[in-house]
């Protein structure tokens, strides 16, 4: 009964935080900050759901499935985020405060 | 049950949110970000679904989707790592104008 | 030569336990046709784990170690924290975001080390690793502050704690 009161806890934070980073993909002003935006979805609200999940299991192979998945996900993810930005920096997209800074110099020449 | 079909209609609309990022789009780069987070949930929902049901197997699924969607991911970033430059310097200028 | 010979059967030993461990764990019949499948697949990847090596020259022990879970659970505690201050970003004034950009020095010397540290810097919100070269990560963040922290170093020094096999 415990248990289950924290699982349901953890599972609503975990929803809220990948609302969160849902919304803030809509929010935030350009590629960069977004993908802060959906790391947060991608790292905390994973693990709160995954966890969630956990407490609901007979603590079996069902628990280790999950622990897995949990795993898999977050060595993939941050990779997956390095290779988004790099790939974007390498295509020429510029960050904010780079853009600030050639704008500067374009109104000083 | 109650709490897992709300955990559940939750990552639905993340999914939903985040596909509608990927249409709507104004770099190729914003687009992958929000197909992979739509990856990333669907593993997700994936377990989610397998709990409703009562039926754990959905989660060897869920491993799979994950790994998948990595896979693929890596895939088509390799494919645009320098192609889409045209693209990026356009949203640069238009930044640039704004600010 | 015995010692040697003597290294690589425990290297295989213990790749073969993992992946027998592995299996059993993913699907957990005991069903004799099954088991036989299971032996199959660990013979074959352990057959293709041994060529390629022969290939890179590079054989990868396996990375578990004590201190390694408990740099994770500390990990899991920087996450959370810095989750609640990118969500209060998020739900907040945007005027509030100081995206930053930096190029910051790394003194790990192996290579999975730097791994782990660009891996954990994107890990946690509001940091992330944009560009990894042989001793410089450049750090794309959400605010100055997290940049700070970054220089600090004190990721940097947890991560020298964990003992990462060397190649």
């Amino acid at each position: 009964m415990i248990l289950e009161s924290i699982s349901t806890i953890l599972l609503i934070l975990g929803a809220f935080f990948s609302l969160t980073g849902a919304i803030g993909l809509f929010r935030f002003p350009d590629f960069f900050t977004r993908v802060h935006a959906a790391s947060v979805t991608d790292s905390i609200a994973t693990i709160l759901i995954i966890f969630g999940l956990i407490l609901r299991t007979d603590f079996d192979l069902v628990t280790v499935k999950l622990l897995l998945i949990l795993v898999f996900l977050l060595f993939t993810s941050p990779t997956a985020s390095h290779a988004l930005a790099k790939s974007a920096r390498h295509g020429g997209l510029l960050t904010l405060p780079e853009i600030r800074a050639t704008k500067k110099e374009d109104c000083s020449s | 049950m109650l709490i897992l079909t709300a955990t559940g209609i939750a990552i639905l609309a993340v999914m939903a949110l985040a596909l509608a990022r990927a249409l709507k789009a104004d770099t190729v780069y914003d687009r992958i970000l929000g197909v992979n987070m739509f990856g990333t949930k669907t593993s997700l929902f994936i377990a989610v679904i397998g709990f409703l049901g009562g039926r754990p197997d959905f989660l060897d699924i869920a491993i799979v989707y994950a790994l998948i969607n990595f896979i693929g991911m890596i895939a088509v970033l390799r494919f645009f790592e320098y192609t889409a430059t045209d693209d990026a310097l356009k949203i640069n200028s238009t930044k640039q104008e704004q600010l | 030569m015995t010692t040697k010979s003597g290294k690589k059967t425990v290297y295989f030993a213990s790749w073969i336990l993992a992946l027998a461990a592995f299996w059993l764990l993913l699907s957990g019949y005991l069903k004799p046709l099954l088991l036989c499948f299971g032996v199959a697949s660990v013979a074959l990847v352990v057959l293709l784990l041994r060529h390629m090596d022969n290939i890179d020259k590079q054989p990868q022990k396996l990375p578990l170690s004590f201190a390694f879970f408990r740099y994770s659970s500390w990990l899991m505690g920087q996450i959370v924290l810095s989750s609640i201050e990118v969500t209060k970003l998020i739900w907040g004034n945007s005027k509030n975001l100081s995206p930053a950009i930096e190029k910051l020095p790394v003194t790990s010397s192996t290579g999975r080390k730097r791994v782990l540290y660009a891996n954990s810097i994107t890990l946690t919100p509001g940091t992330l690793s944009v560009d990894v070269d042989d001793d410089h990560v450049t750090i794309h963040a959400l605010n100055e502050k997290s940049l700070d922290v970054l220089r600090a170093g004190k990721m940097a020094k947890k991560i020298a704690t964990v003992p990462v096999a060397k190649n």
